[in-house]
C-alpha cells in the first residue's frame, strides 16, 4: 500500500452470513459436535462439583464450628483432653479466650436417618468464637442476636439441643414444643438417647445457614453423657479446646505450658489434612473426566475438519475473490469457538444435573474412606463452572486450529481440490510412527519419573494414550490395505469397505482413534477393577477367620467410630460357646517422619487365625502375631510405605505417643485395601500402655466347634439390646458388605466409562453422516449402477464394522497397558495398594463387542438413510 | 418381472414432475407421451434445466414421477417398489454421466464389472467380458489402473464400458461429452454409437450439442415442460 492510500477495508459479514446458511443446511453435524463437547465438559463439571461440594459440605459445617478459632489443643491419642486442662488452663491464661469442644457423628429417625455432626459446647465460653448460641430468646437463635432465655433449658436441663432453623423446617421439628416435634431420637453408636429441642439457630448468610444444616448442638456435659459408655468410670473428657491466640508469644507461653499428652495445633491444619485425605481420590475422578473431554477433542477436530473439506472449493472461491488467509482463518477458529461455547454452556448445564446425580457416590465413597460428611446439595462454584468454560471452549480451539491453519495455508488452486486433503494425509503417513514413539516415549518417561505426584503419572498415562492414538493412521493405513487386496476375491461390497475407509483416511483414522481410545478404558478399568475385586476377595477369604463380627453400627465403611461398652465385652468374652476372641480398636496416630496421620490398630489377637498373607517378613521371624504379642515391634500396611512414594520397606516406624515420639521395629508388612492412608498393627495391651486406651471398637468371635454362628448372632442382638444396640455380622454377611462396598466404590467408574463411550459413539456416528454427505453423488451412482438398498446399508455397516473391529482390536494392549499403568503407578501413588493383574477373557471379548456394536450402531441411521436418498437428487450435486 | 426383454419397447404415458420450491410449485415435466422402439438412438436437446436430465432419470428409475407411467419391455417402473426398481436398473439399464462417476476406490477393470457384480454374477466372466470391452474403447492396457490417473476422456470410456458389460436394453446417457474437450468429445461419441448400434441397444442421449442430433433415429426437444418431436435433426438445431 503506498503512503496516504486509504487502508483496504475487510468486512467479514458476507463469510459469516455463508456460514450461517451451512449450518442451517447441516444442522445435525454442528448438534452432534456441540452435543459432543457439552457431554465432555459436563464429565468435568459434575465431577467437580459433587466432589467440591462435598469438600465443601464439610468445609462450611467445620468452618461453623471453627469460628474465630485460631489454635486448638488437642489429645495425643484417641482419650481426648482431661476436662481438668480446661480448668486449668482457664486459671494459667485467663486473657486468652478457650473453649472446649466435643464432636461426634450419629444419625436421628426424626430427620429420616440423615447424618448429624454433634457438637458439644461450653454455652459461657462461646461468646468470642462462634457466637452461634446467642439466641433472642424466643428459640430462634441468630449470629449477632443477644439474649439467652431461650437457652436457659440447653445450660441448666441435660438432654437438651439446639437445631439448624433450617433443618427443623425441613423436617416438621418444633424446637420448645412439647410434644414429639420438639423431641430428637439421636443413635450415636448404636446407643440411642431422647433429646430435646430446645432452640435453633440460623444466620442471615446463606452460606453458613449451609454449614449449620448438619450441625447439632448441645451443652458440653451433655454431649459427655451421651458419649461415655454406659458405667465408664473414668474420668470424662473433651473432644478439644478451640483458642483464640494473639501474636507467637502467647502461642509460644501454651507451648510451654502444655502438659503431657496434648499437642497444640492450627485451626487450618485440620482443614488441610481433609483435602489431603481425598486428593487422590479426586485427582483420579477427575483425570477419568478429562479422558471423555480428549476423546470429546477428537470428535471437534472430525467435525471441524469436516466442515472444512465440505466448502473446500467455497473457499476457493472466495479466496479467489478475495478473502484473506486470515479471514478465512478466523471465520473456522471463529465457528469453533461459537458451537464450543453453546456446547459448553450446556454441558455446564448438564454438569449440575449430573453432579447432583453422582454427588451421592462421590459422598457414599467419601464416608466409606475418608471423613464423615452429609451433603444435601451441591455447591456451584464459579471457578469449577469457569474451568468447565475454558477446558471446552480451549479444546475445541485447539482441535479446530490445524484444520483452521490447513484451509488458511493452502493456495486457492488447491482450496478447490477435495481430494488435496487426503494427499496430505497419506504424505503425513510416515510420520504419524515417529510422532506416536515421541509421544508414547514421553509418556513411559513420565511414567517411570521417581515421582511421589500423581500428575506427572497421569500426564504419561495420557502421552501413552495420545502415542497410541497417532499410531492409528498407519495401523488404519495398513489393515485396511491388506483387507482390501485380501479381499479380491470376495464380493464387490467387501473390497469396496475397507477402500472406503482408506479414501478417508483423514476422518476415518480420527473417529478410529477415538473409539480405540474410550473402548481402551474400558478394558483398563475393566482390568484395574477386575483384578482389584479378585485380589480383595482373596484378601478377605484370608483375612476374615472369625465366625462372628460384633461392633456398634457406623457411619462409615472402613472404620468404627464408636465403642463397644466394656461390660458387653467382658460378658462376651465370657460365653462357653466360644472358642476364641480377639478385638480391635483403632485411632489415628501421627507418622512423624511423613508428618501425617496413619491408623493405628490396637489388636488382641490375629482375625485371620494365622492365614493372613504378608506383603513382607522380617527375616527369622516365623509369626508376625506372635512378634507383635511379644512387643517386638509392629506390622505396617503397604500404604504406610508406597503412598509416600518410598520404595523400600522401613526398618522401623516412629509414632507420636502421648509421653513423646517413640520408634518401633517393622515386624512385616501386611495387605489392607480397607484404607489408603495406611495402618500399623500393634498388640493392644501395648497401645493401652503407651496411648492410655484400652477401649474396644470390634469384635471378632470364632465360635467353638458345633455352635450355629445364626443363634449367636441373634443372642448377642437381643442380648445387649438394652445397654447398646449392635451390629453382630456372621463371616459371610461381613464379606458380603465389603464387596458392596467395593462395587459402590467404582459405580461412578462405570458411569464415567458409559459417558466416555457415548462420546466416542457420537464421534463415529458424525464421522458416518459427514462421509455419508460427502459422498453422496458416489453412494447414488452405486445406486444408480444397480446397488440395492440392502448392499449399501451392507456396504455401510461393514465400513463400520471394520472400523469397530479395528478399534475394539487395537483397545485390548492399550487397554492391558492402561490397566498395567493404573494397577502399578497409579493405584501405588494414589493409595498405596498393590493388585494382582488378573486377567480374563471376558474383559477383552466385551471390549470387541463394545467397539463393533457403538461401531455399527452408529452407522444403523446413516445405512438407512442411504437406503431411502434420492438418487436423481444425489447426482446432481456436485 | 421377465428375464429377457428382447423387443423392450419404452413408453412413457402422461409423465409429469413437479418440485416444490417454497409456496410455489415448479413443474418440470407437464404430461409427457411417447414411445421409444428397441434399437433407437434418441437425442433429447433442450436448454439447461428444461428437465432433459429429469426425464433421464424417470425413464432410468432413480426417480419417481409426480405422475403417469414409465414402461420399458412391458414393466411398469413407476408400479414395482424400490427394490424391484433397483434390480430392474442393474439387470436392464446402462447410465452414463457428464462427470463419469467412476468410483475412485475401484480399479477400471472393477468399475466396469461393477453392475454385474452386484447382479451375483461369476467374476471371471465378467472380467472376461470386461477386459474384451475395454480393447474395444481402448483401455486395454489400463485395466488395474484408478481411475483418478486417467484423462477426462478416458474415464467416459471406462464409464461407457460400465454401462455396456451387462448388455443392457436401454442406455441412458447424460450430457456424455459435456465434460471433454470437442476432440475427445467426438471420440467418445462416436464410441459409443457405434457398440450401441453394434449391439443393438436403445440410446436415449440428454445434450445440448445440436451437432449429435445429425447422427440420431429420433430428435426431440424438452421445452417449458413438454416434449416436442421434430421432424429432422437440422429442425431440431434450427429450433
Amino acid at each position: 500500500m503506498s503512503q496516504g492510500e486509504a487502508p483496504s477495508v475487510v468486512r467479514n459479514g458476507p463469510l459469516w452470513r455463508l456460514a450461517v446458511r451451512r449450518w442451517r443446511r447441516r444442522p445435525l453435524q454442528y448438534l452432534l459436535c456441540i452435543l459432543g463437547i457439552a457431554l465432555g465438559v459436563a464429565m468435568l463439571v459434575s465431577i467437580d462439583l459433587a466432589s467440591g461440594s462435598a469438600q465443601r459440605a464439610f468445609a462450611l459445617s467445620t468452618d461453623a464450628i471453627t469460628g474465630r478459632t485460631t489454635h486448638r489443643l488437642v489429645a495425643i491419642g484417641p482419650g481426648g483432653v482431661p476436662d481438668s486442662t480446661f480448668v486449668e488452663l482457664r486459671r494459667r491464661f485467663p486473657e486468652i479466650p478457650a473453649a472446649p469442644v466435643i464432636e461426634a457423628y450419629g444419625r436421628a429417625e426424626e430427620l429420616d436417618g440423615e447424618l448429624l455432626r454433634l457438637v458439644g459446647v461450653d454455652l459461657f465460653s462461646e461468646a468470642p468464637f462462634r457466637g452461634l448460641l446467642g439466641g433472642d430468646g424466643d428459640g430462634q437463635g441468630g449470629r449477632g442476636k443477644q439474649g439467652g432465655r431461650g437457652f436457659v433449658p440447653f445450660l441448666t436441663e441435660p438432654g437438651t439441643a439446639v437445631i439448624a432453623a433450617d433443618t427443623a423446617a425441613r423436617f416438621g421439628l418444633h424446637p420448645g414444643a412439647a410434644d414429639a416435634s420438639g423431641t430428637l431420637h439421636l443413635d450415636l453408636a448404636g446407643r440411642t438417647s431422647a433429646l430435646r429441642l430446645v432452640g435453633s439457630v440460623s444466620s442471615d448468610s446463606a452460606l453458613e445457614r449451609r454449614g449449620l444444616e448438619t450441625l447439632l448442638l448441645v451443652d458440653i456435659a451433655t454431649a459427655q453423657d451421651l458419649l461415655a459408655p454406659a458405667g465408664a468410670a473414668a474420668a470424662p473428657a473433651l473432644g478439644h479446646i478451640d483458642l483464640i491466640l494473639e501474636g507467637p508469644a502467647q502461642e509460644q507461653a501454651i507451648r510451654t505450658w502444655l502438659p503431657a499428652g496434648l499437642k497444640l495445633e492450627t485451626a487450618a491444619a485440620r482443614g488441610n489434612a481433609v483435602q489431603q485425605m481425598t486428593a487422590a481420590f479426586e485427582l483420579n475422578l477427575t483425570a477419568m473426566s478429562l479422558l471423555a473431554m480428549v476423546v470429546g477433542i477428537f470428535l471437534i477436530y472430525n467435525t471441524v475438519t469436516f466442515s472444512v473439506v465440505q466448502r473446500r472449493s467455497l473457499f476457493g472461491v472466495l479466496r479467489c475473490l478475495g478473502v484473506t488467509r486470515r479471514q478465512l482463518f478466523t471465520l473456522i477458529l471463529g465457528e469453533a469457538a461459537l458451537f464450543s461455547l453453546v456446547g459448553s454452556l450446556l454441558g455446564l448445564a448438564l454438569g449440575v444435573v449430573l453432579g447432583r446425580t453422582v454427588v451421592g457416590l462421590i459422598t457414599q465413597t467419601i464416608n466409606d474412606f475418608y471423613f464423615v460428611v452429609s451433603v444435601r446439595q451441591i455447591s456451584l462454584s464459579g471457578f469449577t463452572l469457569a474451568k468447565g468454560m475454558a477446558v471446552g471452549v480451549a479444546s475445541a480451539l485447539v482441535a479446530s486450529a490445524l484444520p483452521a491453519w490447513e484451509a488458511m495455508a493452502t493456495p486457492p488452486q488447491m482450496t478447490l481440490q477435495r481430494s488435496s486433503l487426503e494427499a496430505g494425509w497419506q504424505r503425513l503417513l510416515p510420520w504419524f510412527l515417529p510422532a506416536a514413539a515421541l509421544t508414547g516415549g514421553l509418556g513411559v518417561l513420565l511414567l517411570r519419573w521417581d515421582s511421589r505426584d500423581l500428575v506427572p503419572a497421569f500426564a504419561g498415562l495420557f502421552a501413552l494414550l495420545m502415542g497410541a492414538a497417532l499410531l492409528m493412521p498407519p495401523v488404519l493405513a495398513a489393515a485396511m490395505t491388506v483387507l482390501g487386496r485380501a479381499g479380491g476375491g470376495l464380493g464387490v461390497v467387501a473390497r469396496l469397505a475397507p477402500r472406503d475407509i482408506l479414501r478417508s483416511l483423514s476422518r476415518t483414522a480420527v473417529a478410529v482413534a477415538a473409539l480405540m481410545v474410550a473402548v481402551s478404558v474400558i478394558v483398563g478399568l475393566s482390568i484395574m477393577i477386575g483384578s482389584f475385586r479378585g485380589t480383595v476377595v482373596t484378601w478377605l477369604d484370608q483375612t476374615l477367620q472369625a465366625d462372628l463380627f460384633v461392633s456398634p453400627p457406623s457411619t462409615t465403611a472402613n472404620r468404627v467410630l464408636g465403642k463397644v461398652d466394656p461390660a458387653i465385652v467382658q460378658s462376651v468374652a465370657a460365653r462357653p460357646d466360644l472358642r476364641a476372641m480377639v478385638t480391635f480398636n483403632s485411632f489415628d496416630v501421627r507418622l512423624v517422619d511423613q508428618d501425617r496421620d496413619i491408623t493405628l490398630i490396637a489388636a488382641g489377637g490375629d482375625i485371620s487365625a494365622g492365614r493372613r498373607p504378608y506383603a513382607w517378613v522380617r527375616p527369622g521371624i516365623d509369626d508376625p502375631f506372635a512378634a507383635l504379642a511379644a512387643r517386638e515391634g509392629v506390622i505396617l500396611s503397604e500404604a504406610v510405605y508406597l503412598r509416600d512414594g518410598q520404595g523400600a520397606i522401613p526398618e522401623q516406624v516412629r509414632l507420636e505417643t502421648p509421653d513423646g515420639e517413640r520408634s518401633f521395629p517393622v515386624v512385616a508388612v501386611f495387605y489392607d485395601y480397607s484404607s489408603d492412608r495406611g495402618s500399623v498393627l500393634m498388640d493392644r495391651s501395648q497401645v493401652a500402655e503407651l496411648w492410655h486406651d484400652d477401649n474396644v471398637a470390634s469384635l471378632g468371635l470364632f465360635l467353638a466347634p458345633g455352635v450355629e454362628p445364626e443363634a449367636v448372632a441373634a443372642d448377642l442382638r437381643e442380648g445387649f439390646r438394652s445397654r447398646q444396640s449392635l451390629l453382630v455380622q456372621t463371616n459371610g454377611a461381613l464379606r458380603q458388605g465389603s464387596l458392596e462396598i467395593f462395587d459402590r466404590t467404582f459405580a461412578i467408574t462405570g458411569a464415567l466409562q458409559l459417558l466416555t463411550v457415548l462420546v466416542a459413539f457420537i464421534g463415529i456416528f458424525s464421522t458416518l453422516m459427514s462421509l455419508q454427505l460427502e459422498r453422496g453423488r458416489e453412494f447414488a451412482v452405486l445406486r444408480a449402477s444397480g446397488m440395492t438398498p440392502f448392499q449399501l446399508g451392507r456396504l455401510t455397516l461393514l465400513a463400520t464394522g471394520l472400523m469397530g473391529l479395528l478399534a475394539g482390536t487395537c483397545s485390548m494392549p492399550l487397554g492391558y497397558g492402561l490397566a498395567w499403568v493404573l494397577v502399578h503407578v497409579i493405584n501405588v501413588r494414589s493409595f498405596g495398594w498393590t493388585l494382582q493383574i488378573a486377567l480374563e477373557p471376558r474383559f477383552f471379548v466385551q471390549s470387541l463387542l463394545v467397539a463393533v456394536g457403538a461401531a455399527v450402531l452408529a452407522g444403523l441411521y446413516p445405512a438407512l438413510r442411504l437406503g431411502r436418498m434420492n438418487i436423481s437428487e444425489a447426482l446432481r450435486q456436485e | 418381472m421377465p428375464e429377457h426383454l428382447p423387443t423392450a419397447a419404452i413408453e412413457l404415458r402422461g409423465l409429469g414432475k413437479r418440485f416444490q420450491e417454497g409456496e410455489t410449485e415448479r413443474v418440470v415435466l407437464a404430461s409427457v407421451d411417447l414411445t421409444i422402439a428397441p434399437g433407437q438412438f434418441v437425442v433429447l436437446l433442450g436448454q439447461s434445466g428444461s428437465g432433459k436430465s429429469t426425464l433421464l432419470h424417470l425413464i432410468g428409475g432413480i426417480d419417481t414421477p409426480s405422475s403417469g407411467s414409465v414402461r420399458i419391455g412391458g414393466v411398469d417402473l413407476t408400479a414395482i417398489d424400490e427394490r424391484s426398481r433397483t434390480l430392474f436398473r442393474r439387470d436392464h439399464i446402462g447410465f452414463i454421466f457428464q462427470f463419469f462417476n467412476l468410483i475412485p476406490t475401484l480399479s477400471v477393470l472393477e468399475n466396469v464389472t461393477l453392475p454385474g457384480e452386484l447382479a451375483g454374477r461369476p467374476r471371471s466372466a465378467l472380467e472376461a467380458a470386461a477386459r474384451d470391452l475395454l480393447g474395444r474403447v481402448g483401455l486395454a492396457d489400463r485395466a488395474a489402473t484408478r481411475p483418478d490417473r486417467l484423462s477426462g476422456g478416458q474415464q467416459q470410456r471406462v464409464a461407457i464400458a460400465r454401462a455396456l458389460l451387462h448388455e443392457p436394453l436401454l442406455i441412458l446417457a447424460d450430457e456424455p461429452t459435456g465434460n471433454l474437450d470437442e476432440h475427445t468429445g467426438e471420440q467418445v461419441l462416436q464410441l459409443l454409437i457405434d457398440l450401441t448400434r453394434q449391439q443393438g441397444r436403445t440410446l436415449i442421449m440428454a445434450t445440448h450439442n445440436g451437432a449429435i442430433a445429425d447422427r440420431a433415429d429420433r430428435v426431440l426437444r424438452v421445452q417449458e415442460g413438454h416434449l416436442l418431436e421434430t421432424s429432422s435433426p437440422a429442425a431440431a438445431v434450427a429450433a
